[in-house]
C-alpha cells in the first residue's frame, strides 16, 4: 500500500506536469490554482505514509532498471526525504498558487507552468531516490531545468543560464564521479546499502576522492564559494522561479546531497574542516554583500549564499546537534525565504520597484503587505519568536560546540555570529523600510487578497511554528536519525533557558543593531570592499575556452576542401601501403569471380568516371551521374542482388529528379580549379584507387558465404516466412539495424528542412507549380499506375524483389513527378514531411514494443490476428514504418529543392 | 578481380572530385565513393555465387549471400539521404550569397 502511493505521488508529478500547459490553454494564468490544489494532494499521498514513517520504517519501492549493472529504479521515503518532500510540495503549492496573480493577464504561461510542475517532480525524485544512479539523473534534471527556466526570461537570461547549466553541469559531473567511485568500493548502487557501508567506504583510499567530489557537487548546487555567482545572476527569472528554485529547493539539493553522505563522512577531519571553512566564509561574505545590495531580488540572492553557507558549515561540524539544526533551519529558511521572495515580486508588481531605499513607509499605504514583509525579515534576522529564531538558536548551540578541531567551538561560533549580525543588519533594514521611514510613494495600493495569500500562509507559519516548533518535532527527530542512524536527536523548543547560545543570540541583535543605527557609515566602508567574486575568472575560462575551440577548428575553416579531405584521404594511401608490405599471404580465392561480361561494365564504367572528373558543364555531370549509377546497378543484378538493383535503380531516379530541381539555380558549369591543385588531387586519387582496389582484392573472396549468410538463407522462409532472404534480414532478422538506418534518414530529412526552411511551413500551397502541358497529363495517368506500382511492390517484398525501401522510392518518384507536372490546383497535397517521418519511427518503435509487451524481445516477430481469421505480421507493419519514413526523406527532398527554387 | 578494379576506378574518381571546389563536385564524388563502398560490401559476400537470394526458386547452394545484400540496400537508400543533404548545401549556399567554390576564398573563420 505504502509503496503504491510513493510511486503515485511521484508519477502524479509526471502526469501534472504534462497536464500543466492543458489547463494553462483553457484557464489561462489560474491553472496556478489547480496544480497548487495538485501539489497539496500529492503532498496528502505522501503524508499517509507519515504514521509509518514516523515509527522509523521507511517506505522502499524497487524495480530492476538495468539489471546488468545491478542498478534499479528504487524509491525511498524516509524522514529525511519526507521533509524535502514536504518543503518541495509545500512551497511549491504556494508558489503555484501565487503565479495566476504575479504573470501577466493573457499572454502564454503553459511553458512557466510546465516547466515548474516538473521540476517540483524532478525535485521529489531527487529526494526520494534509493539508488545512486538515479539520484544523479534526477540531479542532472533539476539542473536542466534550472537552465531552461532561467532562459525564459529571454535574452538577458541567456547568459546567467549558460553559467548556471556550466557550474551546476559540472557539480553533476562531480557527482556522477562519487557515485561511479561508490559503487567501486561498495559493489552497489543501492543508497541505503552503500551508506550502511561506512566502515568499508572509510577504509578504501578512494574515500576521499568521493568525499571531496560530493563537496563539489553540493557547493555548486548549493552556490557555495567559489561557485556563488551564478545564483545571482539566475535571478534575472521571473520572481516565483527565484523564489521556489533559488530560495527554497533547488539549492537545497546541495543541502541535501551534504546531509545524506554525512552518514559515510561526519566527523571525518578533511569533511569537516573544507565544510566548515567554506561554510563560514561564504556565510559572512555572502551576508556582507547582501548588505549592500539595495536592489531586493539580488539582496535577498546574496542572503540565500549567506543561508546556505551556515548549513554547509553547521552539516560539517557534523555532531547531532549541529545536524539536528541544520535539519531544522533548512525548514526555517525555506519559510522565511519564499516568503520574503514573493512579497518582493508583489512590491515589485504594485510599486514598479525593488530598490530596499524605496521601501519606506510601506506600512501606511500597504499594511498587510508591509506586516508579512516585517515577519519575514524578522525571522531571516533571528529575532523571537520566529521560526527563524528557534532555527538560528540551534545552529548557534551546535557550533559552540564543535568540536571538529581544538578550538573550533570559539572559531565556528564566532564566525557564525558575525555571519548572523550582517543577516541580522540586513534583515532589519527590511523590516525597518517597511514600517518606518516617510512614506515616499504614496499611490501604492494594497494588492488583492489573493495575490498576498501565498505570501501570507508562509509568514504566518513562520510566525506560528516558533513557539508550536514541537509539532515539528517527529519530523525532525526521525530526520536526524537517518542522517545519523543511532543517535539521540535534541528537542526544538522556542526557549531553551539562559544558555551560551542565547547570549550569542544577543549578541548579534545588538551588534546587528549598531551596524543598523551606523547604517550610512557601515555603508560607506561595505562599498570599500571588493565584491564577491567568482564570475570573472568563470567568463574568463567561458571565453577563452572558446577562442581555444576556434584555434583547433581553424584549420577546418576553409572553403577550399583540399585542406582537410586529403588528410584523410592520404591517411587511406599510407593504410594501404603498410597493409601492402604486412600482409604476407593470403588464402586462395573462392570460387570464379569474374565473368565476361563485368569486364564489358568496366569498360563503361572507366569512361563514366574519366567522363564525370573531366565534366566542365553540371548538367553532363549530372547525366553522366546517372549513367555511372545505372552501370553499377546492372552489376548488382549480375552479382545476384536484385532488390539491391532495383533500389539502386529507383534511388538513381530520384537523384536524377532532385539533381534536376538543384540544377536550376546552378551556374551552367564548374568553377575552374588551379592547375597545380589539379594535378595533386589526380596524384592522391590514382593512390587512393590503387589502394582501394589492392585491399579489395587482398580482401574479399577468399571464403565461402558467411555462416550468418548461410543461416539467413537457410531459416529465412521458415522462421520469418518470407522467400525474399534480404527482406528478411531487414525487417526480421535485422530489424534493429534498420531501425537505426532509417532513424539516420529521419535525421537527413529534418536537416534539410532546417537548412532550406524551418519545420512549419506549408509545402502543400508552394507546391504548385507552372502547368506544363505535356508533363501535367502525363501526370494524370501516371500517378494512379505509380501509386499501384508502389503498393504492389511493398506488398510482394516479403516474398519477391520489392519491400518498403523501393515501393516508397517510387512513391517518391511519384511526389516528384507530380511537383515537375505543377497541375495547378490540383498539385498533390502531401501531408507534410514531419507527420510522415514521426508516423513512420512511431510505427516502427511501436511494432519493436509491442513485442517487449508480449515479452519478447524488443522488435521480435509476432503476429497480430484479424477478425476475419487472418493475421498480419508484425514485420509488414515494421515494413510500412520503414516506408513512411523513407518516403518522409523523398517528400521532404522534392518539396524543399523544388519549391524554394521557385520561390526566387 | 573486377570488383576490385571497380572500386578503384571509383574511388580514384570520387577522390579527385571531392579534392576539388565546388560542393557540386564535392557531391558527385561522394556518389561516387558511395557505389564504390557498395561494390566492396557486395564483394565481401563470399564464393561468388551469383544466384539471387530467394529461397523456393532454386538451389540454396547458388545463391549469394543476403547479408551484404541487406547492408547495400540500406546504404543506398542513406547515401540518398546524404546526396539530398548535400544537394540541399549546395542550395543553402547558393541562397545564402556565400561563396562555396571560390578556389582563392579565404574561408569563413579569417
Amino acid at each position: 500500500m505504502g509503496v503504491v502511493l510513493v510511486v503515485a505521488a511521484l508519477s502524479s508529478m509526471g502526469l501534472l506536469s504534462l497536464v500543466a500547459p492543458l489547463l494553462e490553454r483553457f484557464l489561462g494564468r489560474n491553472a496556478g490554482y489547480l496544480l497548487a490544489a495538485g501539489f497539496i494532494a500529492v503532498a496528502v499521498l505522501l503524508g499517509l505514509q507519515a504514521p509509518t514513517v514516523l515509527a522509523g520504517q521507511p517506505e522502499t519501492a524497487s524495480w530492476p532498471w538495468i539489471p546488468a549493472l545491478g542498478v534499479s529504479f528504487s524509491l525511498r521515503l524516509d524522514g529525511l526525504a519526507s521533509l524535502f518532500c514536504l518543503l518541495v510540495l509545500g512551497v511549491g503549492a504556494l508558489i503555484m498558487a501565487y503565479c495566476p496573480r504575479y504573470l501577466p493577464h493573457g499572454g502564454r504561461h503553459g511553458y512557466i507552468y510546465f516547466l515548474l510542475t516538473l521540476f517540483g517532480g524532478a525535485m521529489l525524485g531527487l529526494v526520494l531516490a534509493a539508488d545512486l544512479v538515479l539520484l544523479v539523473v534526477f540531479w542532472e534534471i533539476t539542473t536542466v531545468l534550472s537552465f531552461l527556466l532561467i532562459s525564459a526570461a529571454g535574452s538577458q537570461g541567456a547568459a546567467p543560464a549558460a553559467r548556471a547549466l556550466l557550474v551546476t553541469g559540472m557539480g553533476g559531473l562531480a557527482l556522477l564521479g562519487a557515485v561511479v567511485l561508490l559503487a567501486v568500493i561498495t559493489g552497489t548502487t543501492d543508497l541505503t546499502s552503500v551508506l550502511a557501508a561506512r566502515q568499508q567506504v572509510l577504509a578504501s583510499p578512494l574515500a576521499p576522492a568521493v568525499a571531496a567530489l560530493i563537496m563539489i557537487a553540493a557547493f555548486t548546487k548549493s552556490a557555495q564559494v567559489p561557485f556563488n555567482f551564478w545564483l545571482p545572476g539566475a535571478m534575472v527569472a521571473i520572481t516565483p522561479v527565484s523564489a521556489y528554485l533559488h530560495a527554497a529547493t533547488l539549492v537545497k539539493a546541495g543541502i541535501y546531497l551534504l546531509l545524506r553522505f554525512s552518514t559515510l563522512f561526519a566527523g571525518q577531519p578533511g569533511w569537516s574542516l573544507t565544510l566548515i571553512a567554506v561554510g563560514l566564509i561564504t556565510a559572512v561574505l555572502g551576508a556582507a554583500q547582501a548588505l549592500r545590495e539595495h536592489d531586493l531580488k539580488a539582496l535577498l540572492a546574496y542572503s540565500t549564499v549567506s543561508q546556505l553557507g551556515l548549513l554547509v558549515a553547521a552539516i560539517g561540524v557534523g555532531t547531532t546537534v549541529a545536524l539536528a539544526a541544520a535539519i531544522l533551519y533548512t525548514f526555517a529558511h525555506a519559510l522565511f525565504k519564499a516568503t520574503l521572495f514573493m512579497l518582493v515580486g508583489i512590491i515589485d508588481r504594485e510599486a514598479g520597484s525593488r530598490d530596499i531605499r524605496k521601501l519606506s513607509g510601506l506600512m501606511r499605504v500597504m499594511p498587510v503587505t508591509a506586516t508579512l514583509t516585517g515577519l519575514a525579515g524578522l525571522s531571516l534576522a533571528g529575532i523571537p519568536p520566529l521560526i527563524g529564531f528557534v532555527g538560528k538558536e540551534s545552529l548557534f548551540q551546535g557550533f559552540a560546540r564543535a568540536s571538529a578541531f581544538p578550538g573550533a567551538g570559539v572559531v565556528t561560533g564566532a564566525f557564525a555570529v558575525l555571519a548572523s549580525v550582517l543577516t541580522f543588519a540586513y534583515g532589519i533594514r527590511i523590516f525597518y523600510g517597511a514600517f518606518a521611514g516617510p512614506t515616499l510613494q504614496r499611490r501604492l495600493y494594497e494588492p488583492s487578497w489573493v495575490f498576498l495569500a501565498p505570501a501570507a500562509v508562509a509568514a504566518v507559519a513562520g510566525l506560528v511554528l516558533g513557539p508550536a516548533v514541537a509539532i515539528l518535532n517527529p519530523l525532525m527527530r526521525e530526520a536526524i536519525v537517518n542522517v545519523e542512524p543511532g543517535s539521540v536527536p535534541p528537542h526544538f523548543k522556542l526557549w531553551h533557558g539562559l544558555t551560551p547560545e542565547l547570549l550569542m543570540s544577543a549578541v548579534t541583535i545588538a551588534c546587528g543593531l549598531g551596524l543598523f543605527v551606523f547604517r550610512d557609515r557601515v555603508d560607506h566602508g561595505l562599498s570599500r570592499l571588493p565584491h564577491l567574486g567568482g564570475q570573472a575568472l568563470f567568463d574568463r575560462l567561458y571565453t577563452s575556452t572558446f577562442r581555444l575551440g576556434a584555434v583547433v577548428a581553424r584549420s577546418a575553416h576553409v572553403s577550399s576542401p583540399w585542406t582537410y579531405l586529403a588528410r584523410p584521404v592520404a591517411g587511406l594511401v599510407l593504410l594501404g601501403g603498410v597493409g601492402a608490405g604486412t600482409l604476407g599471404r593470403l588464402p586462395a580465392t573462392a570460387g570464379q569471380r569474374s565473368q565476361p561480361l563485368d569486364w564489358a561494365l568496366l569498360v563503361l564504367l572507366a569512361a563514366a568516371v574519366a567522363g564525370l572528373v573531366r565534366a566542365r558543364s553540371v548538367l553532363s555531370a549530372a547525366a553522366l551521374v546517372g549513367v555511372t549509377g545505372l552501370i553499377v546497378t546492372t552489376w548488382f543484378l549480375l552479382a545476384g542482388a536484385p532488390d539491391v538493383a532495383l533500389t539502386l535503380l529507383l534511388a538513381e531516379v530520384l537523384t536524377a529528379m532532385v539533381v534536376a530541381f538543384v540544377l536550376r539555380g546552378l551556374p551552367r558549369s564548374f568553377p575552374r580549379p588551379r592547375r597545380p591543385g589539379t594535378f595533386a588531387a589526380g596524384v592522391l586519387a590514382v593512390l587512393a584507387g590503387l589502394a582501394a582496389a589492392g585491399g579489395v582484392l587482398a580482401l574479399t573472396g577468399r571464403r565461402g558465404v558467411s555462416p550468418t549468410g548461410e543461416f539467413f538463407l537457410r531459416e529465412a522462409l521458415p522462421q520469418a516466412g518470407g522467400r525474399n532472404v534480404v527482406n528478411t534480414i531487414l525487417v526480421d532478422f535485422r530489424a534493429l539495424d534498420t531501425l537505426g538506418e532509417v532513424s539516420v534518414l529521419g535525421a537527413a530529412a529534418m536537416g534539410i528542412m532546417l537548412l532550406l526552411g524551418g519545420l512549419d511551413r506549408a509545402d502543400s500551397e508552394r507546391l504548385v507549380a507552372p502547368y506544363r502541358f505535356v508533363l501535367g497529363p502525363a501526370y494524370r495517368v501516371l500517378a494512379p499506375v505509380t501509386a499501384a506500382v508502389s503498393v504492389y511492390l511493398f506488398v510482394r517484398g516479403h516474398n519477391e524483389p520489392g519491400g518498403g525501401f523501393s515501393a516508397s522510392l517510387v512513391a517518391g518518384i511519384a511526389t516528384g513527378f507530380g511537383y515537375l507536372a505543377g497541375r495547378p490546383g490540383t498539385a498533390p497535397r502531401w501531408r507534410g514531411p514531419g507527420p510522415l517521418i514521426a508516423a513512420g519511427l512511431l510505427t516502427c518503435a511501436g511494432v519493436g514494443f509491442a513485442a517487449t509487451m508480449a515479452g519478447k524481445p524488443f522488435l521480435a516477430h509476432f503476429s497480430v490476428p484479424l477478425p476475419s481469421g487472418l493475421s498480419v505480421s508484425s514485420t509488414i507493419l515494421f515494413d510500412l514504418g520503414v516506408y513512411l519514413l523513407v518516403l518522409g526523406l523523398m517528400v521532404t527532398a522534392v518539396t524543399r529543392l523544388a519549391s524554394e527554387d521557385d520561390q526566387r | 578481380m573486377t570488383a576490385a578494379i571497380a572500386v578503384g576506378i571509383l574511388v580514384a574518381g570520387g577522390v579527385f572530385l571531392i579534392l576539388r571546389p565546388g560542393l557540386a563536385r564535392i557531391t558527385v564524388g561522394f556518389i561516387l565513393l558511395g557505389h564504390a563502398v557498395n561494390i566492396l560490401l557486395i564483394a565481401a559476400d563470399g564464393a561468388g555465387r551469383r544466384g539471387a537470394p530467394l529461397t523456393g526458386e532454386g538451389d540454396l547452394a547458388r545463391m549469394a549471400d543476403p547479408l551484404p545484400q541487406a547492408f547495400v540496400l540500406t546504404a543506398i537508400v542513406i547515401s540518398f539521404g546524404i546526396t539530398v543533404y548535400l544537394l540541399a548545401l549546395v542550395r543553402a549556399s547558393r541562397r545564402t550569397g556565400k561563396p562555396d567554390s571560390d578556389p582563392d576564398d579565404p574561408g569563413p573563420s579569417q
